[in-house]
């Protein structure tokens, strides 16, 4: 019961601040131009700074070995810009042009590009099994589903 | 943004048909940010402080005035709009103005303020202004249109006896949608003047720039279908052949 009577309700004061200046670092960006001299500094010698120093979306064209830059040429862009002589499209459209109305260009319609004319063909001529399977196939029906998806991917494409 | 503040705070079709800026621009040069969530992963998007009411006036909302009008901290009063169905006044129409000191007068229309239902006729219900007087100068007096209510100050004039007369849409029998005069059953035809930009008069006159690419080109079909990839294509154009088969590759 001693303890209690000895109780002295105080208010202190913090001196230090909101959780000891620690902030929460993901929600700034820090450019090179921002935070203390220290931190600058710091950047500028250490040769694999934590935060990267922002070069604008620049890329070196090389790397820096024991403190040396190295150039590296296979690192330096090259541009490849397609010959454009002959090719008539402009940056803009003519107002005078009317509005385009294309559907869109299904597996029907290169069906009816690639096989529909031959078939129509055989059937004229009687040249067809009794199942429907042609007599003399041309390369393109002779091309099983196998082949076709090799040859897809042979282009070395990741689409499948 | 409320539904309503959206739909009402926009501008009108016709008012921006002349001016053939893109709807972007015309949102780029109207919209007043105060506050904007900055880009990143751990903000959320759209979340944006604006001016969401504007006040509109005679001035094009893409213009310098129609900035200072709407300038931050500014404020006009309501203003009450009837709502109409369907814009049925275009550029080029004929028109009688029914108040003011030309009343009576027909005249054609000159520009359309869709927010706020109004037409500018040229040459009438115009007012003068005096710029530039001071002690030695006597000024210069500039005259312009004032803004008409399509609603109750002007009436469209019936192209076959010049008179004002009511209108409706109708449809012909090729299916056109088309204004007929009530009174004499005559079609109002949409003047040619309806189509007419800044940059042309009409599509069909437009003169072609060194930069634009003729109606022929942009029709041209070029794309011939064959049972390729577009890789493949692109390996035949290029002449390269590829002989070895990759191996097969399985998913669990």
């Amino acid at each position: 019961m001693s303890s209690f009577a000895n109780l002295i309700i105080t208010r202190g004061i913090s001196t230090s601040c909101v959780r000891h200046g620690k902030r929460n670092f993901k929600k700034f960006s820090l450019f090179n131009k921002r935070g203390s001299r220290q931190y600058k500094e710091a950047q500028r010698n250490n040769p694999e700074p934590d935060i990267p120093i922002y070069k604008r979306g620049l890329r070196d064209t090389g790397f820096y070995n024991e403190g040396k830059y190295v150039h590296v040429p296979e690192k330096v862009p090259e541009l490849i810009v397609p010959d454009l002589t002959g090719f008539k499209l402009k940056p803009y459209v003519s107002y005078k042009t009317p509005d385009v109305v294309q559907s869109e260009f299904t597996a029907e319609d290169l069906f009816n590009v690639v096989y529909a004319p031959k078939i129509a063909q055989d059937l004229k001529e009687g040249k067809l099994n009794n199942d429907g399977t042609p007599l003399e196939p041309s390369a393109e029906e002779k091309l099983t589903k196998e082949d076709a998806y090799n040859r897809a991917r042979q282009t070395g494409s990741d689409i499948f | 943004m409320r539904l309503t503040n959206l739909l009402f705070s926009r501008v009108g079709k016709y008012s921006k048909d002349y001016s053939n800026l893109p709807d972007s621009y015309i949102k780029r040069a109207m919209e007043q940010v105060y506050w904007k969530n900055p880009k990143g992963p751990q903000y959320r998007p759209n979340a944006v402080v604006q001016r969401k009411k504007f006040h509109f006036d005679t001035e094009r909302p893409w213009s310098a005035q129609f900035r200072q009008e709407n300038s931050p901290n500014r404020h006009h009063k309501k203003i009450f709009v009837e709502p109409i169905k369907e814009w049925s006044f275009f550029r080029g129409d004929r028109v009688e103005v029914l108040v003011g000191k030309d009343k009576g007068k027909q005249g054609i229309v000159k520009q359309i303020i869709q927010e706020r239902n109004w037409v500018l006729v040229e040459g009438l219900n115009c007012e003068l202004k005096k710029l530039g007087d001071d002690k030695e100068f006597a000024g210069v007096y500039v005259q312009s249109e004032k803004p008409l209510l399509v609603t109750s100050e002007v009436s469209l004039v019936d192209p076959s006896d010049f008179a004002t007369t009511g209108f409706e849409w109708r449809f012909t029998e090729s299916g056109e949608r088309v204004r007929v005069s009530t009174r004499t059953g005559r079609i109002i035809p949409t003047p040619p003047s309806a189509e007419e930009t800044i940059d042309y008069k009409t599509k069909s006159t437009y003169k072609e720039q060194p930069k634009d690419t003729v109606a022929d080109d942009v029709t041209e079909v070029t794309f011939e279908p064959r049972l390729a990839t577009f890789e493949m294509d692109l390996m035949d154009k290029m002449g390269i052949k590829e002989d070895r088969v990759p191996p097969k590759s399985f998913w669990y």
